[in-house]
């Protein structure tokens, strides 16, 4: 009995629309892990305008129906599980770039472009968004901006919150609104990319984004030093500490830098900029090194790519299979003490890094995976340490024992009085985020 | 200028006798020559006295007040140091005023993990002095730094000269301790970015007083540049200075700041302040400073100084060390207070366009000049499109005030027309409510409204501000920035 199919006929083409039998496996698979087991959706639509996108979103409020929206389906794997889905919305084909504003320093494009096109373009002008978040070549701007992800460039640009100058979305009741503009300096209103910013497809789905953009840096170098657990921290206190201007500084657990073939906790740290002002810096960091006892690798050019995708490589890898993931924060100045911890504690620990400047950080365990009680273990250890862990990908069965979020705080309330004004019938991605929101 | 006070419908007894319980005979103020000074703030133009003023100490104190006014349904406005240049603090009618003045402990200072903690009433350059002896800055300067609070930053969510590079108040704030207009006490984000949930934290910031007060904030500092220089380069046209802002940023190059004077503003700083440091007979000068590592800001300047040059800049003066970067900026941080000088009344406007669009905008804003009648002085934030056109006039003939709201107005709107916005940061308030539908469509603001509405169900936190409706639009407060901070830097 279909009930959606033919409501979706009325605003979509038939080859925008597949009903869940001709989805393709792999999306299938991909979407089967966001949701909550027991039930599949009826279809799944592609819209390729924004007019279309909403057209669907208001198809489905007036029939009360549950959707699910992704982009590439990137990151389906992480976070809550949805619940009673009945439609998935691909914002996939909404892939056009609107406007580079080279001269401005913004862009604007759709929701559905993949970052790694979008900074195709924006090279051309020599600029690029600095977000290097997982799955870069897949991830869309729309599941970055949904998820919050970043990357190790977040030290020196900060987070996807802070390169989102404006956005335009399609409500539950299938209205189109916008929020911030395209000027890279603006107060006007409230700033809803900061709330739609790490809200999981639960208020809205983005239609249009527009982002600030920075130039490309000339030239770039990565250190790499790996230690005991006293001299990594030494050495990262003392580069925050300093005047030195990295743009990524990574905690390292010990068995990640194992995989690189070196021992110990590690430290990689990136500059990048002119190419005459990188030699003084990481002269400087060298020094900081030595005086620690630790000798820096510097790698450069082609081996600095392949340093940067071994990292990456280890943090997505698919097998082995079933991986299970986190997000986690901890006080920067406990970033390296917490790590080693981890890794002392959880030998299932493949990959472990935390951005030093930051405090936040991504966890991996392959093989023996931590129980639940196991895990709520580690939430506590970094709840104690000011954080928080959070869980991304994990078997499904685990993810019903535990809460994947572990909110410390007490604005729940507020939380989910802000989607009950958002979306009062709980239509969007229902049951992905905090609180079951 | 006009005061806006009608006469007291309420019983205010009982309100009293809770807020003198809550915060002792000292901290409640209602004599009517103590209320006088809380009648406006940086937006003097509109005046309304409030009914009673409150001086908190502490965030126990605030929830307690914001708890008695909803209880008897009074609405509240929040009021930090005063400085803000859109009405957000001016007082609505028959209203609390919940001023933080009190509230000014630096309450944490985390070097190692580069946080700062303070309540609201702490001013915006203490947080820089109490961690510059390690190294350490913050980085959103608001020209009026040295008076205004970060309460009132967060509000607003302030900018300052250095947004180009480094971002504004939001940028800066990791977590905020909050009453809601409904008095509850709530935690937002914390001393770690991105903590699980909505980022409140970053929707509080810019809020305007709307959603609630902040009783403690969480900011991140920087570390201090190694080297910084700032150049003066003066022009013979505007065009050409603006050409010069392009190409520097085409070039890849992220100054830490870059702010353009045009003839009109370099001549009342001269006649002024007497800087003789700005060329009277340039058409326009640009003052780029440029940090980081030595070697990084050594060869920045060359580069710049080339782009300069290329571009027919006449003299160029470069200042490294911080005496001589302050005589270069010291025109442009009076800039606003020499117009107040040679004029009787100055009204200030803050929009923002996409740089590209700068040329265009200044020949447009000078054609509106002429059709209106008053002259317009042009210093603004080059590097993110910031204009402050400064509409000079005499509050004194009647009339004038509404004209020149009039051209400020389609300032604004040509702002919008070449793809901008209606505020870069001084923040909509009182003031540019009733622009707002130039940006927004109905359904923009409607949603933005959710917000308000879950923060703020009772509409109490300063009601009227930022979002028009048929009755304020219609009749209420617009704006005159004048000097009623005379000694203090504006932008």
């Amino acid at each position: 009995m279909s009930q959606f199919i033919p409501v979706l006929q009325s605003v979509v083409n038939g080859e925008q629309l597949a009903a869940w039998e001709q989805v393709e496996p792999p999306l299938r698979a991909q979407l089967k892990e966001a949701l909550a087991p027991g039930s599949v959706p009826e279809c799944v639509v592609q819209p390729n305008t924004p007019a279309q996108l909403a057209a669907v979103v208001k198809q489905l409020y007036q029939e009360k129906g549950r959707s699910l929206s992704f982009g590439s389906g990137s990151k389906l794997h992480w976070g809550g599980l949805a619940q009673g889905v009945q439609v998935g919305i691909s914002t996939a084909q909404l892939n056009q770039l609107i406007d580079h504003a080279a001269g401005d320093l913004t862009v604007t494009a759709q929701a559905g472009m993949r970052l790694a096109d979008l900074q195709a373009h924006l090279a051309q002008q020599n600029q690029f968004l600095p977000l290097n978040p997982s799955y870069g070549d897949a991830a869309t701007l729309g599941g970055i901006i949904a998820t919050a992800d970043s990357g190790s460039l977040r030290h020196r640009y900060g987070g996807v919150r802070d390169l989102l100058i404006g956005i335009t979305f399609v409500r539950a009741d299938g209205e189109i609104a916008k929020a911030g503009g395209r000027v890279v300096k603006n107060v006007a209103g409230y700033d809803l990319m900061k709330l739609f910013t790490g809200s999981w497809g639960t208020l809205g789905i983005l239609s249009e984004v527009t982002f600030r953009v920075y130039p490309l840096p000339e030239a770039s170098k990565t250190l790499v030093l790996s230690g005991g657990l006293e001299a990594i921290a030494r050495v990262t206190q003392a580069l925050l500490a300093s005047a030195l201007t990295p743009t990524a500084v990574e905690l390292v657990a010990a068995p990640t830098m194992q995989q690189l073939g070196q021992d110990g906790l590690g430290l990689v740290v990136q500059f990048q900029g002119l190419a005459v002002a990188l030699d003084a810096q990481t002269a400087q960091l060298r020094q900081f090194g030595q005086a620690a006892g630790i000798t820096a690798t510097v790698h450069t050019d082609a081996a600095e790519a392949t340093l940067w995708k071994r990292l990456a490589e280890q943090w997505e890898a698919i097998a082995p299979s079933p991986a299970l993931t986190c997000k986690i924060g901890v006080w920067p100045n406990q970033a390296a003490a917490t790590l080693a911890k981890i890794t002392a504690l959880y030998p299932s620990l493949t990959y472990g890094a935390i951005h030093a400047g930051s405090g936040l950080g991504q966890l991996r365990f392959d093989a023996d995976l931590p129980s639940a009680s196991s895990l709520l273990d580690l939430r506590r250890l970094c709840e104690a340490q000011g954080g928080f862990l959070s869980l991304l990908a994990a078997p499904t069965d685990l993810k019903q024992q535990l809460d994947p979020w572990g909110y410390p705080g007490n604005a729940l309330e507020l939380m989910r009085g802000i989607k009950q004004q958002f979306d009062p019938d709980a239509l969007l991605s229902p049951g992905r985020f905090v609180g079951g929101i | 200028m006009l005061t806006l006070n009608k006469p007291s419908q309420r019983d205010w007894t009982p309100i009293l006798r809770e807020f003198d319980a809550i915060l002792g005979d000292s901290g409640v103020i209602r004599r009517k020559e103590e209320l006088l000074v809380y009648e406006c703030d940086g937006l003097t133009s509109y005046k309304r006295r409030p009914a009673v003023v409150v001086l908190p100490r502490t965030t126990e104190q605030v929830a307690a007040v914001i708890q008695a006014c909803d209880r008897h349904q009074v609405p509240f406005v929040g009021r930090g140091a005063g400085t803000g240049l859109s009405g957000g603090a001016l007082p609505v009618e028959d209203c609390v005023l919940i001023v933080t003045a009190r509230m000014n402990q630096i309450l944490e200072v985390d070097l190692d993990n580069q946080r700062v903690v303070v309540q609201p009433g702490v001013i915006n350059n203490w947080v820089t002095q109490a961690v510059s002896g390690a190294g350490f800055y913050y980085a959103p300067d608001p020209s009026s730094q040295i008076i205004c609070s970060i309460g009132g930053n967060v509000a607003e969510n302030s900018g300052g000269v250095h947004c180009l590079k480094y971002g504004v108040t939001v940028n800066h704030v990791l977590g905020l301790k909050v009453v809601t207009a409904a008095g509850e006490i709530v935690d937002l984000g914390s001393k770690i970015p991105e903590m699980p949930g909505y980022d409140l934290t970053g929707v509080f910031v810019g809020s305007e007083g709307t959603l609630g007060i902040a009783t403690e904030i969480t900011l991140r500092i920087l570390k201090a540049p190694e080297t910084i220089r700032v150049l003066l380069a003066d022009f013979s046209s505007v065009e050409a200075a603006g050409q010069t802002v392009s190409d520097i940023i085409g070039a890849g190059i992220v100054p830490g700041g870059m702010e353009m004077m045009d003839n009109f503003s370099i001549n009342a700083v001269e006649d002024v302040v007497g800087t003789n440091c700005y060329p009277r007979d340039a058409e326009a000068i640009l003052l780029i400073e440029l940090d980081g590592s030595e070697v990084e800001v050594d060869t920045n300047t060359r580069r710049v100084e080339a782009l300069c040059r290329q571009n027919g800049a006449r003299n160029i003066t470069a200042a490294s060390d911080l005496e001589e970067r302050l005589t270069l900026w010291k025109g442009r941080k009076a800039a606003f207070a020499a117009m107040g000088r040679i004029s009787p009344d100055y009204y200030v406007q803050d929009g923002v366009i996409p740089r590209t669009k700068l040329q265009y905008v200044l020949q447009e804003i000078e054609a509106l000049s002429q059709k209106h009648g008053y002259r317009v002085a042009n210093v603004f934030h080059a590097g993110d499109g910031n204009l402050h056109p400064l509409i000079l006039y005499n509050n004194a003939i009647p009339g004038e005030l509404e004209k020149v709201e009039e051209l400020g107005g389609d300032i604004l709107k040509l702002c919008v027309k070449v793809g901008g916005s209606i505020s870069g940061e001084h923040g909509i308030g009182a003031d540019k409510r009733c622009y707002m539908p130039e940006m927004f469509s109905a359904a923009d603001l409607d949603t933005m409204q959710y917000i308000r509405s879950v923060f703020n169900p009772r509409g109490l936190a300063n009601p009227g501000k930022i979002f028009p409706t048929p009755k304020t639009c219609g009749e209420a407060a617009k704006s005159v920035a004048a000097d009623s901070f005379p000694t203090v830097e504006r932008f």
